[in-house]
């Protein structure tokens, strides 16, 4: 039962980061929602998941609002924005695809390290995604920061967040549940503000980077 | 009695938000009703925090937990929040913004003042952070007040860092909630911070350190700390006066409450010396940053808010020192909440005067505006952390506890770096006090009554940097022990 549990949630983490890298070699901002889609879809299963093989009954309505919210809406936003967009369809990274990944594997290997001490003194059977879910955090900092198109940089910000609720639900089970909503609300709310600013920017010139 | 403090200390924004909702049409109605609510949150935070300085139990109720390190932010949100909310759009009978821009206003600042009140008044540490990400969102919308691309771009900037920094700082929560989930804890109440803070000595050192890093680099992002202070000038200097100054006033410090809450249960679990070394090369390379950035600016907001970057920079190297380091820290606080917030507010009053944000545009402002003026001037002084202000007497605290600490070099380096803003800060204030002003800017106060409000924060600086009331100091110590015990 523990093996089928933690090779379940191994499959589910790995496909959110190969989504994640999929990023690297896609030019257009569709391919990235489309890719962001695919992993909330991830996300919701590993939460359902944990729900049934943890015996975590709450988890279930998290992945159906991570199913309704990130899965549905959120993508659909972000699609809506691209369509009203003006402008080169095609996208321009500060780094290129080579270069996206290998810093990507470099990435992968460092949370492999800092996770060490993490993977040690949690006893779930679903501790061997850890490293995984902190791969997905790092991977998705470095997609915002060497993206300049603003949708690329909010799908970025967007799979940050999904690294950190897999890496709560692989590490604890989620967080309380009041938290939880909490989050939710923010996500929805930062997205909702985030498209009425943009009409304005255009290329963006943020970025931790500069 | 409790619950009804918080319930004051939180519904007047909230209240207000909702009454600016609901009165499309009548915009001055709404503002008219923010700013006569407004003292009674910042009663409900004198009240609460005269209670912890006598020695009182936290105040707490339901979700709801305030001791003294809250208490503090409390007080310094809700009295900023105050006078942002009677200098702010709307009151004026002479024409000013639209009455839907009003309307908008009103509807998001006071959002913005009640999540940070949240932030500071909630017992989860969960909470806290989805209160201080949820700041963010409101305060970006009205960024853009002007509607120019800067405006715009600046907006942008501050949501993405902003949120992206913030979602960091999740990672960190999570992180050391899970470390707490493996010491066998109730996971219901996890967050909370008596129950972590009582099983912090069981955490694991190795993960705890690693959540302290995601924290710091979270939460400092909305603290303005270097290297991801780079959204802070252009965002304080694009938002409306009256947002400014609660955002560079309060908002930064709520963030780094955040931090010294997070440091207090690191600490227990692996001593302070781990979280003392980040804080302090964090700490110092903001100052650097701010310091050096001062002489060169051309806006005068702009130069506020690179002043925030060199307090925040202040204040978080004071944390790293010891008790008294952290005493120092919130004095500094306080004193950068009152002063800055009176800087952007008149800044918003040069502005009117002159049409422009240049430093070189806005000459002979002692001759054309001679009220503003003379308030501009003291609050710049005593950002520059001149006495009789209470920033000289916090920064001389932070240099001694500093010395004490045994970071001579640092000591001196930082003494050198205040020198040098402050240099920098009273070379562009003489620029715009002195000089000949354009033909076409007209001369002598028009509202009075703002003036006589600014008056307020200015004196309270004198009082505490002069003789600072014994009440003051006793709370400041109380918070202090909360951080650093």
């Amino acid at each position: 039962m523990d093996a089928t549990f933690s090779r379940l949630t191994l499959i589910g983490a790995s496909a959110m980061l190969l989504l994640a890298l999929v990023v690297m070699w896609r030019r257009h901002v569709p391919a990235y929602i489309a890719a962001f889609r695919m992993q909330s879809i991830s996300l919701a299963v590993v939460g359902a998941v944990v729900a049934w093989m943890g015996e975590v009954p709450e988890l279930f309505l998290v992945a159906i609002l991570i199913l309704a919210l990130k899965g549905w809406i959120v993508p659909r936003i972000l699609t809506n924005m691209e369509v009203r967009r003006t402008g080169d369809r095609e996208l321009h990274p500060l780094v290129n695809t080579e270069v996206s990944l290998l810093v990507s594997s470099a990435l992968a290997v460092a949370a492999y390290e800092i996770s060490r001490p993490l993977a040690q003194v949690v006893s779930l059977p679903t501790r061997g995604g850890l490293p995984i879910a902190l791969a997905l955090i790092l991977v998705s900092l470095f997609i915002v920061v060497s993206r300049r198109q603003v949708i690329a940089q909010i799908v970025g910000f967007l799979m940050l967040e999904n690294g950190v609720a897999l890496l709560a639900l692989l590490g604890a089970y989620g967080v309380p549940l009041v938290v939880e909503l909490g989050v939710f609300l923010d996500v929805l709310l930062g997205v909702l503000v985030m498209q009425a600013l943009v009409p304005g920017v255009g290329e963006a010139s943020a970025g931790p980077a500069r | 009695m409790d619950s009804v403090l918080i319930v004051a200390l939180l519904a007047p924004p909230l209240l207000a938000a909702t009454v600016a909702l609901l009165a499309r049409g009548a915009a001055g109605a709404a503002a008219w009703f923010n700013a006569v609510t407004m003292p009674c949150s910042a009663g409900a935070a004198s009240v609460i925090a005269l209670r912890l300085a006598a020695g009182g139990a936290p105040v707490a109720a339901g979700a709801w937990r305030l001791d003294a390190l809250s208490a503090v932010l409390a007080l310094l949100v809700s009295v900023v929040t105050t006078l942002a909310a009677w200098l702010g759009p709307g009151l004026d009978r002479r024409g000013g913004p639209s009455g839907a821009d009003v309307r908008l206003y009103r509807i998001y600042a006071n959002l913005f003042a009640g999540t940070m009140l949240i932030a500071v008044s909630t017992s989860n540490l969960g909470v806290m952070w989805v209160a201080i990400e949820a700041t963010t969102v409101t305060s970006a919308l009205l960024i853009p007040w002007r509607r120019t691309k800067a405006a715009l771009d600046a907006s942008w900037k501050y949501l993405l860092i902003g949120s992206v920094g913030i979602a960091l700082a999740f990672a960190g929560t999570v992180l050391a909630f899970v470390d707490y989930a493996t010491t066998g804890g109730d996971l219901e109440m996890a967050l909370q911070w008596t129950t972590l803070r009582a099983a912090a000595p069981a955490l694991h050192p190795e993960v705890a350190r690693l959540a302290f890093v995601f924290l710091l680099v979270g939460f400092g992002t909305k603290a303005g700390l270097a290297p991801t202070h780079t959204w802070l000038p252009d965002a304080h200097a694009e938002a409306p006066a009256p947002l400014s100054a609660m955002m560079s006033g309060v908002l930064l410090a709520v963030a780094l409450y955040a931090v010294a809450r997070w440091k207090a249960i690191v600490d227990l679990a692996i001593g302070p010396a781990f979280s003392d070394t980040l804080l302090v090369v964090v700490g110092i390379t903001t100052i650097v940053i701010g310091c050096t950035s001062l002489l060169s600016q051309t806006q005068y907001k702009r130069l506020l808010a690179y002043s925030s970057i060199e307090h925040m920079g202040l204040a978080c190297f004071g944390l790293a020192l010891g008790p008294a380091g952290v005493f120092a820290a919130l004095l500094h606080l306080a004193g950068h909440a009152l002063a800055k917030s009176t800087a952007f507010l008149l800044s918003g009053r040069v502005y009117e005067r002159y049409g422009s944000g240049e430093i070189g545009a806005t000459p002979g402002l002692l001759a054309t505006a001679p009220g503003t003026a003379v308030l501009f001037a003291a609050a710049v002084f005593a950002l520059a952390g001149l006495p009789p202000f209470s920033l000289f007497l916090s920064e001389i605290l932070i240099v001694q506890a500093a010395w004490r600490a045994d970071h001579l070099v640092l000591a001196m380096l930082v003494l050198v770096l205040i020198l040098m803003a402050f240099a920098s800060l009273v070379t562009h204030l003489q620029r715009m006090l002195f000089g000949e002003a354009a033909p076409g800017v007209p001369r002598g106060e028009r509202a009075q009554v703002p003036l006589v409000l600014l008056a307020l924060p200015v004196l309270l600086l004198v009082w505490m940097g002069v003789t600072p009331p014994v009440l003051l100091q006793t709370l400041l110590t109380h918070a202090a022990e909360v951080v650093r015990p």
